[in-house]
């Protein structure tokens, strides 16, 4: 009976999200997969014939080193927005009253544009901008340091940029930690750190995960991010693709691309899950 | 718990202090980056911008709207993933997290062109809700989720055997505890909606220039203080309003 | 409807809905044109003078890149109905539909045009397009820099190592590097272009970036002391800082013209087709010149160019300079896809 009836709810529950998912995202990703195969017509769009020559194109030393660099700058910058936003959570899922307060004082830089964001940093890191001119008014450096336009801004960049996305998951299942689990462990004479090793981090795992992939998809497709901070002097996969839609008009090759990175990021996100009994995010 | 206080104040300094050097050079009143003394003439410029105060209502809507739709249906959504398999939905919801958002954007404008060969409408308001729904759904959905692997399903199964109906069990059990997932989704949502340039540029017509649109174009010629202006006015009047709801509520609770 | 009738309506209307002045606001039923254009490309009185003259509302926006402006009007259902393209898009564009074709009677003002610009390589019979301004790409620098640049080749200058930057455009770097090796900015031939390849990456390492207009600032700054930019965007930094100065490179430099072409899909054709005449008045396309500090194409329009304007050697250069411009074409699809490749590899170089 009960049985049932929860068959028919779920049914309603995720009609929404279907129509939305249908309609919205695999029509059009339908549409990306049929451009994919046709060739880029004279002055840009597509036309005949059906090919598969966009994907052949691939296979090419130069587009490996473009995507293992993203992935590179990604994982680090995920690493950064873990190191940042776990202690973090952890604090403001314990501030008790507060913490609603401390919630929204990390959201908040995040209704401000993510180009003014990206500017606020290309502002500290130039030559004349507060940190050289500071370094240089103590005496500690003569000439300014090159902090702008290179792979160590992009990545504090994209960490300013999606920290809230590792922050507000981690924070949901923190805040539903049950603190007499890290007494117990102290009673037990854990040291504080290994209390949090042993017990809050396996505990918090769905959401590291969860905010890990937050962060770590739109750094590796990130493209105006590596095009301000780091001066568009090293392609990321993201501007790879994004140079095929604009200036190089190459929608087949473009579609492909995205196709082949989309295809990429799942595979390690199932690998990811197979090793995880409960099933994973979704 | 004191380290940790202490590591949050740098936490805090390094997400604040960036956007509050931005602010303060608001007042510049030489257009470049070096200081040439106080002045409120960006904000002037800022307030008599017609485009900017429409741009700004037309992002608001935008994100509400979607906001709303994608909290609803994604949070329904979680939750009958979390009852039941879909593997097909959740596979589907999984790879519109990994899409990069250039090619979301260029799939979607690919499909209302499409659409355009049958249907005349333009592009507009409502192409950039739908889009910016469809590009939410599946942070709402992942965030939501993520609370609800904490829940316990038993409690729910006991208010089945209590007599409530399946509706009952989640409206008077599951909802109210997954509820902060609920908003924090939705405050997801709404940052990623208000903020988005990539995908809103592509689908937006003549009517809908949304903030972020206005602020690249006038960004893209330079450091230019208004922008530096304008953010500091939305940080700050957001910062207030949070500050006056979360007063109220504490003043409520008390 | 022409302009009496369209006068009578809107003073009908007015007078019926004059009670209210919310209402009337609420209600504007004047055709609306839509116009999208480079940011800095038009007195800010032109606008008004039309929306006056022709009892019309304009929606007026900016763009920074042709990519971006072709992004948003690609759908062919954008609600744009005038933007200005740069000469090589005018093909790709109508090769996707999405250019109307003009009605030359609608168009007496074309006269006033300068003959160069009558029948261009582009669109020989004006058919699509109406040229408007004139840009070039050479190099900007701080006054700080003693001597200054002269050539591209001083951009591969070691001693400049990180106060370099060149323009993040393909088009643009290429054509610089080809100018440099002495070859033609539009070349197709692929030796030319991988050895031009070589250049850019063998200047990389002394780039401090590759920046569009958000260089100006940098330059005024010192930060950046010679960089790869557009006359008119250096124009603009002049006007703002005297530490700037402007050189065409002695080797050659890339021309290009932007055009007005009225969108396929725009509901208003006889008003765009208005606008676009208007545009071609002499006081009007000297007004945008001014304000734009750019070269117009209008040859009527110099007579009202202010003296000290008229003498700006950056956006009328003497004749031996002009002769070293290159104008900037269409590029065959086998050829942008060489360079999109050499580009890439540039890029991750």
């Amino acid at each position: 009976m009960n049985r049932l009836r929860m068959s028919r709810l779920r049914t309603w529950f995720l009609a929404p999200a279907w129509a939305i998912t249908l309609v919205l995202f695999l029509a059009p990703l339908g549409i990306v997969l049929v451009y994919s195969a046709l060739t880029r017509g004279a002055y840009g769009g597509f036309s005949e014939p059906w090919t598969l020559e966009s994907y052949t194109r691939l296979m090419d030393s130069l587009y490996l080193v473009i995507l293992l660099r993203s992935f590179w700058i990604a994982a680090a910058s995920t690493v950064g927005c873990l190191l940042l936003g776990f202690p973090l959570a952890l604090f403001i899922a314990r501030s008790g009253r507060r913490k609603n307060l401390y919630l929204s004082l990390v959201i908040l830089p995040f209704w401000t544009s993510f180009l003014v964001r990206t500017y606020a940093w290309m502002f500290l890191l130039r030559d004349t901008g507060l940190i050289n001119a500071t370094l240089q008014k103590l005496g500690l450096i003569h000439d300014p340091l090159p902090l702008l336009y290179n792979d160590g801004a992009v990545i504090i960049g994209l960490v300013y940029s999606y920290l809230p996305f590792m922050v507000l998951p981690l924070y949901a299942t923190l805040e539903r930690l049950d603190k007499s689990l890290l007494e117990a462990a102290a009673d037990l004479g854990a040291r504080p750190w290994q209390a949090m090793w042993r017990v809050v981090v396996p505990l918090c795992a769905p959401g590291i995960r969860a905010g890990s992939v937050l962060v770590f998809i739109p750094c590796l497709g990130a493209y105006l991010t590596p095009d301000l901070l780091g001066g568009g002097k090293s392609v990321m996969v993201g501007n790879l693709i994004q140079n095929q839609f604009t200036s190089a008009r190459d929608w087949p090759f473009g579609s492909a691309l995205s196709l082949v990175l989309m295809g990429i990021v799942m595979a390690l996100l199932f690998g990811l899950l197979r090793r995880d009994s409960e099933g994973g995010l979704l | 718990m004191k380290w940790l206080s202490i590591y949050a104040v740098c936490a805090y300094l390094f997400l604040h202090v960036p956007l509050l050097i931005l602010s303060a050079f608001s007042f510049n009143s030489s257009r470049f980056t070096v200081w040439e003394g106080f002045s409120l003439r960006w904000y002037q410029s800022a307030f008599a911008d017609k485009q900017l105060a429409e741009a700004t209502l037309n992002s608001l809507i935008i994100a509400v709207v979607a906001t709303l739709i994608a909290t609803v249906a994604g949070s329904l959504c979680a939750y009958g993933l979390w009852k039941r398999n879909a593997p097909v939905l959740a596979g589907s919801l999984y790879l519109s997290l990994v899409t990069p958002e250039i090619v979301t954007g260029i799939s979607l404008l690919a499909l209302y062109q499409f659409l355009f060969r049958f249907l005349h409408f333009q592009l507009g308001m409502y192409t950039v809700i739908l889009s910016h729904v469809a590009f939410s759904i599946a942070y709402v959905v992942i965030v939501v989720m993520a609370r609800l692997r904490t829940v316990d399903g038993s409690l729910e199964e006991a208010a089945l055997d209590l007599g409530a109906n399946e509706w009952q069990a989640f409206r008077y059990v599951t909802l109210p505890a997954i509820l902060p997932g609920v908003v924090s989704a939705a405050l997801l949502a709404f940052t990623v909606s208000f903020d988005d340039y990539v995908i809103t540029s592509l689908v937006a017509g003549v009517d809908s220039e949304t903030l972020p649109m206005v602020i690249y174009a006038i960004a893209r010629r330079g450091v230019n203080p208004m922008v530096n202006a304008i953010s500091a006015l939305i940080v700050f009047g957001l910062g207030a309003l949070i500050l006056i709801s979360t007063r109220l509520k504490s003043g409520s609770a008390a | 409807m022409n302009r009496r009738t369209f006068l009578r309506s809107s003073l009908l209307r007015s007078s019926l809905l004059g009670s209210s002045a919310l209402a009337g606001c609420a209600i504007d039923r004047r055709p609306r044109l839509n116009i999208f254009n480079w940011s800095d490309y038009i007195s800010p009185d032109t606008i008004p003078r039309f929306e006056r003259e022709f009892g019309c509302r304009v929606r007026y926006a900016i763009y920074e890149s042709n990519e971006e402006m072709l992004a948003r009007v690609m759908s062919g259902n954008s609600g744009w109905d005038v933007v200005f393209p740069t000469d090589y898009l005018v093909k790709p564009m109508l090769a996707n539909a999405l250019l109307a074709e003009l009605h030359r009677p609608a168009l007496p003002n074309l006269v006033n045009l300068d003959p160069a610009f009558q029948t261009p390589k582009w669109d020989p019979e004006l058919r699509w397009s109406v040229p408007y301004m004139v840009t070039a790409a050479g190099i900007a620098y701080n006054r700080k820099l003693v001597p200054p640049p002269t050539a591209w080749a001083d951009l591969w200058s070691p001693s400049l190592r990180g106060r370099i930057t060149m323009l993040d455009d393909p088009f643009d770097v290429m054509g610089a590097c080809l100018k440099k090796l002495g070859r033609s900015i539009n070349s197709n031939d692929p030796a030319d272009l991988k050895a031009a390849q070589r250049e850019a990456i063998g200047q990389k390492p002394l780039l401090r970036a590759y920046l569009n207009a958000e260089v100006r600032d940098q330059l005024v700054s010192g930060d950046v002391l010679a960089a790869q930019m557009w006359n008119t965007t250096a124009q603009q930094a002049m006007a703002a800082s005297p530490a700037i100065g402007f050189v065409y490179p002695r080797e050659g430099y890339a021309v290009y013209p932007d055009c007005m072409v009225i969108l396929r899909e725009s509901k208003h054709q006889e008003l765009a087709q208005q606008f676009l005449n208007f545009m071609l008045r002499p006081e009007i396309a000297a007004a945008n010149a001014v304000a734009a500090r750019t070269a117009t194409t209008n040859l009527a329009a110099r007579a009202h160019l202010p003296e000290e304007f008229r003498k700006n050697e950056t956006l009328f250069p003497p004749a031996p300079i002009l002769a070293l411009g290159e104008w900037a074409e269409t590029l065959d699809p086998g050829t942008q896809r060489l360079r999109d490749r050499l580009w890439t590899e540039i890029k991750s170089a």
